[in-house]
């Protein structure tokens, strides 16, 4: 038994492209990376020019607000490859392998994104490293933030950092090596390996993506806390792999490839995971939301009263809405999520959502008085998430579009919604 | 009856395993399944029946006793103001959450092996909704006036508080039982008539004539089954917000507080991944025992329980992610009194309930990283024991720590629980094993109409050549 392998996909699928054509998609997978490149130099040069030292910060804080949304697609990428692993999944084998591309930038170059913030760390997180704050003969001394110093210090801080993209890292490039590893020698013993290395990889991607919230997210405020906090970074970024996953196969449709491969069933699905973590965003966030303003204890309540004041109040109510009132509304049709028109646009609407998420989980903390888009704001997301997809591009230009023998495969092109 | 093969192979992801096993056809299932309610019914079970119903009467008597003295029968005490009825309903409202969730999300996630264990456990949900049910009701103090839990218009212009999520549990467990009961009527419907069908056959008239009644008429015609479907998917539409939301309402009782250790934004998620992690070890349980009695070997096979101790590995883990995320923000937050309420838990007083919980819950669903734990009922059966321990003790560590040392050391205290607290807390149990052997006596345990929707000979390309594994989901 041992000895079968899983057929090639000649057998399954005959005629199907399964590699792109020699020269297509480089031109505009180039175009992007330009585009991204420029946006940038035009992200982050500013932050070092000029006297004004808010300004300045703004545009990190434009910076941080990109990388952190472009960060999520990412590790929901790596999710959702582990997640189908796990459960044996047979509908996803076909857009499986677009997941493997994407969660493959983690490594280097959502690593290679994250040095700006690395670079401007005292800038941003300066509420707990400055020194005197856990001095306790300084006039700034704040005991409830020196407390903390045994978790919020920097050295830790760059250290789990750095183990947070080692492990990333090998994980994204397992489970794309031996996926690819697959496509050569159809040996469906592999996906059995995958299955199981997928049990130990959810739990260190549950431990790392949690603390990498708390670190670069919820201490920008370093006196709240909130359990939740690293449940709802997990959601908005599958929520947001959902759409990019969507999006990218159609673009691939578009171009001339995996038309018939990735059909109207695949759609519908990843329409309702896009609807399933759009819900389940809204679940954790309203349960934050709704304890700390029931219970109104001043100590947590301080970080909703910064974002009630002004235009901030206007991006909860738009949150509320278009994160959840609308498109729970949408995304219920099975008709919007079985026509690749209204399901792009659904994927185009919810990905903008989870960026205003992460603007007001960031920004809030520099826009004191209300929330005022900057055009760093855009020229970062532009460049962050423009170079993440560039990349994910060229990955998948690199490998064959879909795991050419998985032992699956043939399950997930018949595959059909009753 | 046929010898029992138990099949173990190692799996091969080139094809989907059988979800029934042994060869079995239609008739065959249908038979295995509808033997108890046909043949001689086995002494073990009248006795099990008889000591069920003499604990439940126990319980009736407690809650007699209960009324006509106060609620001053119970250890209850101040500081500890919620004592074991709060841990009792939690613990069996959380229970109550596997069914639905078996029959209903994972339903929405294809996962067609949950059709050899939905019945049972929904039958189960029910059970322990109705024993979970209980204990607020009899908390009331002055249970005469319970109807006051209801938003009724009287001449008192008194209403409930509907800032108080002790109402939202009143509508959410209301809403969560009807919708469970109807998700589990609905779907017995078929089976009931394949039951009046066979006693009609077989000359039981009297039973033909219920389980008739019951089966609304159903005939299994093209028209029948569309509905059905069509109600079915929209149940397990409905259900699955309900799943989340009932122990999530639960957790509020807990979390709109201002008490250490139970205000924090965690506990939705928490409780309802606990609610599953305890309903599928009282699945097990259960379910264990009536394999090896009713010969239903072929049916719950190896892989059912490796997907089961699946589910309680990645619960099990989530809850202690939800412990340490406790512990970590307790410590972050800097709050001292959340800070102190987490020592005492782990070190003060009920270090004991705490480990017990931990142990039982995070420790011991570990075993279940190996294959053959997975495999092994006995392992099983004894780690199902733990879960359904331990997720007591969670309940109880929860209300009875955070209340027992209040902010000010003049109001601490220490719970003891009276024997009339540990007698109504058996007699749920009483309650809960009577319903269940009523269940698996009377109606079929195992959802017949939907395994045979799963077997491949109900796949209209069966036989065909090629598609050998293209509609299986294991």
């Amino acid at each position: 038994m041992t000895a079968l392998t899983a057929p090639t996909v000649d057998q399954v699928a005959p005629g199907v492209v399964t590699r792109v054509r020699p020269g297509e998609l480089v031109g505009t997978q180039k175009g992007i990376l330009g585009v991204s490149a420029v946006a940038l130099v035009a992200s982050i040069v500013p932050a070092f020019l000029g006297e004004d030292d808010h300004a300045r910060h703004r545009v990190m804080f434009s910076y941080l607000t990109a990388y952190m949304f472009a960060l999520s697609v990412a590790l929901g990428a790596l999710f959702f490859v582990m997640i189908q692993h796990i459960t044996r999944a047979g509908w996803s084998v076909v857009v499986r392998r677009i997941a493997e591309n994407m969660a493959g930038t983690l490594f280097p170059w959502m690593a290679i994104l994250f040095a700006p913030v690395a670079l401007w760390y005292h800038d941003l997180w300066h509420h707990w490293i400055d020194a005197q704050i856990t001095d306790p003969t300084a006039a700034d001394y704040d005991s409830v933030i020196a407390g903390k110093s045994g978790y919020l210090n920097v050295p830790f801080f760059f250290v789990r950092a750095v183990l947070y993209f080692v492990i990333w890292a090998g994980l994204a490039r397992y489970f794309r090596g031996a996926s690819l590893a697959q496509d050569q020698d159809g040996d469906p013993q592999r996906s059995l390996k995958m299955a199981r290395m997928a049990a130990p990889g959810l739990l260190l991607f549950g431990l790392t993506t949690t603390f990498a919230a708390f670190d670069w997210i919820m201490s920008l405020d370093p006196h709240w806390f909130s359990t939740m906090f690293g449940v709802i970074y997990f959601a908005g970024g599958v929520l947001g792999v959902m759409a990019t996953m969507g999006l990218t196969a159609l673009y691939l449709a578009k171009k001339g490839y995996l038309g018939d491969v990735i059909n109207t069933e695949h759609y519908h699905d990843i329409g309702k995971l896009m609807f399933a973590f759009m819900v389940f965003w809204a679940y954790t966030s309203f349960s934050q939301f709704m304890l700390i303003w029931y219970a109104n204890l001043p100590e947590e309540t301080i970080w909703f009263a910064h974002r009630s004041e002004g235009t901030w109040n206007a991006m909860f109510v738009t949150l509320c809405v278009g994160h959840f009132l609308v498109p729970f509304g949408f995304l219920m049709s099975r008709h919007i999520k079985r026509n690749t028109k209204t399901l792009a646009f659904a994927a185009v609407f919810m990905l903008v959502m989870h960026w205003c998420d992460m603007a007001y989980q960031i920004l809030p903390n520099i826009d004191h008085h209300g929330f005022h888009l900057t055009w760093t704001d855009i020229t970062a997301v532009v460049g962050v998430f423009g170079l993440f997809v560039a990349m994910s591009l060229k990955n998948i230009i690199a490998t064959p579009l879909i795991p050419e023998r998985d032992p699956r495969l043939a399950e997930s092109l018949h595959f059909h919604n009753v | 009856m046929t010898s029992i093969t138990v099949i173990d192979e190692p799996e091969n992801p080139l094809f989907r395993a059988p979800l029934v096993e042994g060869g079995k056809n239609f008739a065959e299932v249908t038979a295995l399944v509808a033997r108890p309610t046909e043949s001689t019914t086995p002494r073990a079970w009248f006795l099990g029946l008889g000591v069920s119903i003499a604990i439940m009467l126990n319980l009736f008597a407690m809650i007699g006793y209960l009324v006509w003295t106060g609620v001053g029968v119970w250890g209850n005490n101040v500081p500890v103001g919620w004592g074991w009825p709060i841990v009792n309903f939690v613990f069996w409202i959380g229970i109550g959450h596997a069914g639905t969730l078996i029959s209903a999300i994972l339903c929405l996630f294809r996962q067609k092996w949950r059709t050899s264990i939905n019945r049972a456990s929904e039958a189960m949900t029910i059970f322990a909704v109705m024993a979970a049910g209980i204990f607020p009701a009899i908390h009331v103090g002055r249970i005469w006036v319970i109807y006051w839990v209801f938003p009724v218009p009287n001449q008192m212009a008194m209403w409930p508080n509907f800032k108080s999520p002790l109402l939202w549990d009143v509508f959410a467990v209301s809403t969560y039982f009807t919708v469970s009961a109807l998700f589990w009527f609905v779907g017995l419907i078929p089976d009931l008539a394949t039951f009046r069908d066979r006693a009609y056959a077989q000359g039981r008239d009297i039973a033909a004539r219920i389980y008739g009644f019951f089966a609304f008429g159903w005939h299994g015609s093209n028209r029948h089954w569309i509905n059905y479907e069509k109600a079915y998917l929209i149940l397990a539409g409905l259900s699955t917000p309900l799943v989340l939301s009932v122990h999530s309402i639960v957790s509020f009782d807990f979390a709109v507080s201002l008490l250490p250790g139970w205000h924090t934004t965690i506990f939705p998620p928490y409780f309802v991944a606990g609610a599953i992690f305890s309903g599928f070890g009282m699945v097990l349980t259960l379910m264990i025992p009536a394999r090896s009695w009713l010969g239903l070997h072929n049916l719950i096979t190896l892989n059912h329980l490796d997907n089961i101790a699946k589910i309680l590995l990645l619960t099990g883990t989530l809850v202690g992610y939800a412990y340490g995320m406790e512990f970590f923000i307790a410590w972050y937050g800097g709050v001292e009194y959340e800070q102190y309420a987490f020592t005492n838990r782990a070190f003060g007083p009920y270090w004991w309930a705490y480990w017990t919980m931990i142990s039982c819950n995070v420790i011991s669903p570990q075993l279940f990283w190996v294959r053959s734990f997975r495999r092994n009922p006995v392992v099983l059966f004894i780690v199902s024991i733990f879960v359904n321990i331990g997720m007591w003790f969670e309940r109880f560590v929860i209300t009875v720590t955070s209340l027992h040392r209040d902010f000010l050391p003049s109001s601490w205290g220490y719970f003891s629980p009276t024997i009339i607290d540990v007698l109504t807390y058996l007699g749920s149990f009483g309650l809960f094993f009577t319903m269940f052997l009523l269940f698996a006596k009377f109606l079929p345990v195992i959802a017949i109409s939907e395994v045979k929707g799963v077997m491949p000979e109900a796949n209209p390309h069966h036989g065909h050549h090629g598609d050998s594994h293209a509609e299986g989901h294991a």
